[in-house]
C-alpha cells in the first residue's frame, strides 16, 4: 500500500545573478537538484537515501517537509496531494530530524520549552497536560526527564540528537525524515540512535526515511534503499539485494569505495575516479557516463530510465539487467 | 641500522584552564617504524589530535609537554628532538579540514612552493616547478592551471590533494594525518586513502593517521593504537587487533560500528561519553563505562602491559573479554 508517494519530483535553484544573465541575453542558470524523480513508499516502510554530496537527497528531504517549492511535479501523502502551502495539522504529519542537533536546537530555550512550544502552538494536548506528555516524550527517546530543565549546551551529542527526535515525535508525524541525523555523532552514540530509530518505527508504525552518506548506517536502519547521483535515482531496491547484488555501476563503485570494517580491501581501487560533473553541466545521455567503468556509445545517446523486472527491483542503467550480476 | 623513526615514551601535555593545570594526555606511548603506517582511534574528546600536534609542537602557549620524544631524522637512530625543530623538517602534519589548514590568500601553486623555497632554498621561479612536480604527483589535473588558482576556487578533494602537495613539499620521513577524510565522500575518501598509500610505499614514508573511523583505520595502517580519555589503552597489528580485542573499550567500539556484510546483529554503543580531563576518575579511566569492571579496576594504575608479539593492553582484567567476535 502506497503511503508516501513522489511523482516526477523537480527542484531547481537559481545559480549567480538573473539580472546579468538577462543583460548579456543568456538564459538564466538554474541548477537542478532533484531530476524528474519518483517513487512511492509504504506506511510503516523504512525508506534509505544514499548518495554523494550534491546528489540531491537533503533537497528531497526539504521538498517532502515543505522547506523548499518544487519546480514540478508532486507529492502525495495517504492518496492526498502535499502542496506547498500546508496548514498546520499537515505540516505536522511529515517531521525532520536535522544533522547537527547543536545548531538545529534554540541555545537559549531549555529542553522543557523546546518541547512544550511546539505542543502549545499545535494544540496537540490540553494545557494542563504538557508536562506529563514533555516527560513522557523524554521516555520515548531514553531521555531521564532530568534533562528537561537543561539547555543544550550543557548536553552531549547524542543527547542533543535525542532532543531533536523527541522534538520531530513532538508533533505526533505519520513521516519521519533523519537527514544525516548520525553523521555529526561519535560511532559509540551513533550506534543507539540508529536502534533508538529503529525501535520508535516498531513501536509508532513511522514510516521512515534516512538519508546518509554511509552505506553501513543505511543498511542498519532501512528495508529499502534508492541510490542517488546529480538529483536522479540510479538504483531502487530492497536493502539486502541492493547490498549482496548491486546493478547500477555507480551503486557498486560506491561500494567498493567504502572502507568496510572487519572486510580487507586496499584504498583506493574503486572505479570512481574523478569528481561528480557539476549539475549546472551535465554529460548527455547518462549523467554517470564520464566515471563509468562499462559506458558504450549508447549511453552517450539515450538516458536510461529506471526501471527492472518489477516495481521496487530498479536500476537506470541500460546494462543493469544483462546477464547476472556480480558483488560490488 | 635501526628501523625506528619515532619514538615516545610516556608523553604528557598539562593545559592551564581557567587556573588550574589540567592533564588532557598522559603516558602515552608509541613507537612508528619507518615506511609504516600507524593509526590512532577513539572518540572525539580522546585528545588524539592533541597528541598528535605535541609531536611536532603545535599545542597552544602556555602547554607543558613531558616525557620523552625520539626523532630519526638524519641519523640511524632516533634521537631526542625539539618538537619545534621538526616541524616542516622530517614531519608534516595534514589536517581535517583544507580550507582553514590553507591559507586562503595565495594561490595554491605559492602555498606549495613555500615548502622548496624554506626548506631546500630554491628560488622562486624553481620552486614554483617544483610546486607544479608536486601536484602533478598528488593526482592534481592539469596542475599548471591548478597552481594559479586560490584554495576556494577548488573541490574539497582538490583542496585535501593541495594539503598533501604541501606537506610532501618539504620531503618529510612521517606525515601526521589528523582525520584527513573526515569530510569528504566516499569516493573521494578513497581516493586520497588511495593516495597516501601509494605516497607511502613509493617513498618510504611513515604515517600516523588519526581517526574515529576503524573501517578506515583498518585500510590504511599496519599497527594502530586506540586511545581512550588521554591514554593509549591498546596497541597492537591492526588484523589482530580487530579480530580479538583486548581491551573493553577498543571492543566497545568494534561493537558499534555497523557492518556492511550482515543485519541482525544490534548494534551496541557505550553509555555515557569520554570524561572530561579536568575530572579523570580513579583508577582505570574507561571503568565507569566499562561492562566488565570489578572492584579493583577502580584502583588499578595505569600501565600498558605487553601481551604477545607487538600486542598490548592497559586492561588488568583482559581475560575477561572475548566470546563476543563479529
Amino acid at each position: 500500500m502506497t503511503f508516501l508517494e513522489v511523482r516526477d519530483l523537480t527542484v531547481k535553484f537559481r545559480v549567480g545573478s538573473a539580472l546579468v544573465a538577462r543583460l548579456k541575453g543568456e538564459p538564466v542558470p538554474d541548477l537542478v537538484a532533484v531530476d524528474g524523480l519518483s517513487f512511492a513508499v509504504g506506511r510503516g516502510e523504512s525508506i534509505g537515501i544514499v548518495g554523494e554530496s550534491g546528489c540531491g537527497k537533503s533537497t528531497l528531504a526539504k521538498a517532502i517537509t515543505g522547506l523548499e517549492p518544487p519546480a514540478s511535479g508532486s507529492i502525495w501523502l495517504d492518496g492526498r496531494e502535499l502542496t506547498q502551502r500546508r496548514d498546520r495539522a499537515t505540516r505536522r504529519r511529515t517531521q525532520m530530524v536535522f544533522q547537527d542537533p547543536s545548531s538545529s536546537l534554540n541555545p537559549s530555550l531549555t529542553v522543557e520549552k523546546t518541547l512544550s512550544e511546539l505542543l502549545r502552538v499545535h494544540r496537540l494536548v490540553p494545557k494542563d497536560e504538557i508536562d506529563d506528555r514533555c516527560g513522557q516524550l523524554m521516555d520515548l527517546v531514553d531521555l531521564p526527564r532530568a534533562l528537561l530543565s537543561s539547555r543544550p549546551r550543557s548536553l552531549s551529542g547524542g543527547q542533543r540528537q535525542r532532543v531533536g527526535i523527541a522534538r520531530a515525535l513532538a508533533l505526533e508525524p505519520e513521516v519521519l525524515i533523519a537527514d544525516e541525523a548520525v553523521a555529526a555523532l561519535d560511532v559509540s552514540v551513533q550506534a543507539p540512535i540508529l536502534n533508538l530509530l529503529n525501535q520508535l518505527r516498531d513501536e509508532l508504525g513511522l514510516t521512515v526515511m534516512f538519508i546518509s552518506h554511509d552505506l553501513a548506517v543505511v543498511r542498519y536502519v532501512s528495508d529499502r534503499v534508492i541510490v542517488m547521483y546529480l538529483g536522479k535515482a540510479v538504483e531502487d531496491r530492497p536493502a539486502a539485494d541492493l547490498f549482496d547484488d548491486p546493478r547500477h555501476p555507480y551503486t557498486k563503485a560506491l561500494m567498493a569505495a567504502a572502507p568496510k570494517f572487519g572486510v580487507k580491501k586496499a584504498p583506493g581501487e574503486s572505479a570512481l575516479k574523478g569528481e561528480p560533473p557539476s549539475a549546472l553541466d551535465l554529460p548527455s545521455g547518462c549523467r554517470f557516463r564520464p566515471r563509468c567503468p562499462i559506458a558504450q556509445d549508447i549511453c552517450a545517446e539515450a538516458e536510461p530510465d529506471l526501471t527492472g523486472p518489477s516495481k521496487t527491483p530498479r536500476a537506470a542503467c541500460h546494462f543493469a539487467w544483462e546477464g547476472p550480476g556480480n558483488s560490488g | 641500522m635501526s628501523n625506528r623513526i619515532l619514538e615516545v615514551s610516556d608523553l604528557s601535555v598539562t593545559l592551564q584552564r581557567a587556573g588550574k593545570p589540567i592533564t588532557p594526555v598522559e603516558g602515552v606511548s608509541l613507537t612508528v617504524d619507518r615506511g609504516e603506517a600507524l593509526g590512532i582511534a577513539g572518540e572525539s574528546g580522546c585528545d588524539k589530535t592533541l597528541t598528535l600536534k605535541s609531536i611536532i609542537g603545535l599545542l597552544p602557549p602556555g602547554a607543558v609537554v613531558g616525557g620523552d620524544l625520539r626523532f630519526a631524522l638524519d641519523r640511524d637512530e632516533p634521537v631526542a628532538y625539539e618538537p619545534a625543530e621538526v616541524h616542516g623538517h622530517g614531519i608534516s602534519m595534514i589536517s581535517q579540514e583544507p580550507m582553514t589548514a590553507l591559507n586562503p590568500t595565495m594561490r595554491v601553486g605559492d602555498l606549495i612552493a613555500e615548502g622548496p623555497m624554506v626548506h631546500a632554498g630554491l628560488d622562486r621561479s624553481a620552486a614554483r616547478e617544483r610546486a607544479v612536480e608536486l601536484m602533478r604527483m598528488v593526482g592534481i589535473p592539469t596542475p599548471e592551471r591548478r597552481a594559479r588558482m586560490w584554495p576556494h576556487q577548488l573541490s574539497g578533494g582538490l583542496r585535501q590533494r593541495v594539503m598533501i602537495a604541501t606537506a610532501l613539499s618539504t620531503e618529510p620521513k612521517l606525515i601526521l594525518c589528523d582525520e584527513p577524510t573526515t569530510a569528504l565522500d566516499v569516493s573521494i575518501q578513497d581516493q586520497i586513502l588511495g593516495l597516501l598509500q601509494d605516497i607511502r610505499t613509493r617513498l618510504d614514508m611513515s604515517i600516523i593517521f588519526v581517526s574515529h573511523d576503524l573501517a578506515v583505520l583498518g585500510e590504511l595502517c599496519d599497527r594502530i593504537a586506540i586511545m581512550y580519555a588521554g591514554q593509549v589503552v591498546e596497541a597492537g597489528p591492526v588484523d589482530e587487533l580487530f579480530a580479538d580485542p583486548r581491551h573493553p573499550y577498543a571492543e566497545a567500539l568494534m561493537h558499534s560500528v555497523p557492518s556492511f556484510a550482515e543485519t541482525s546483529e544490534e548494534l551496541e554503543g557505550i553509555e555515557g561519553r569520554p570524561p572530561d580531563p579536568g575530572s579523570f576518575p580513579e583508577g582505570c579511566r574507561f571503568a565507569p563505562r566499562c561492562d566488565y569492571a570489578r572492584d579493583d579496576c577502580r584502583i588499578a594504575s595505569f600501565e600498558l602491559v605487553s601481551i604477545g608479539p607487538g600486542r598490548e593492553t592497559a586492561c588488568i582484567h583482559p581475560e575477561l573479554i572475548g566470546g563476543r567476535q563479529r
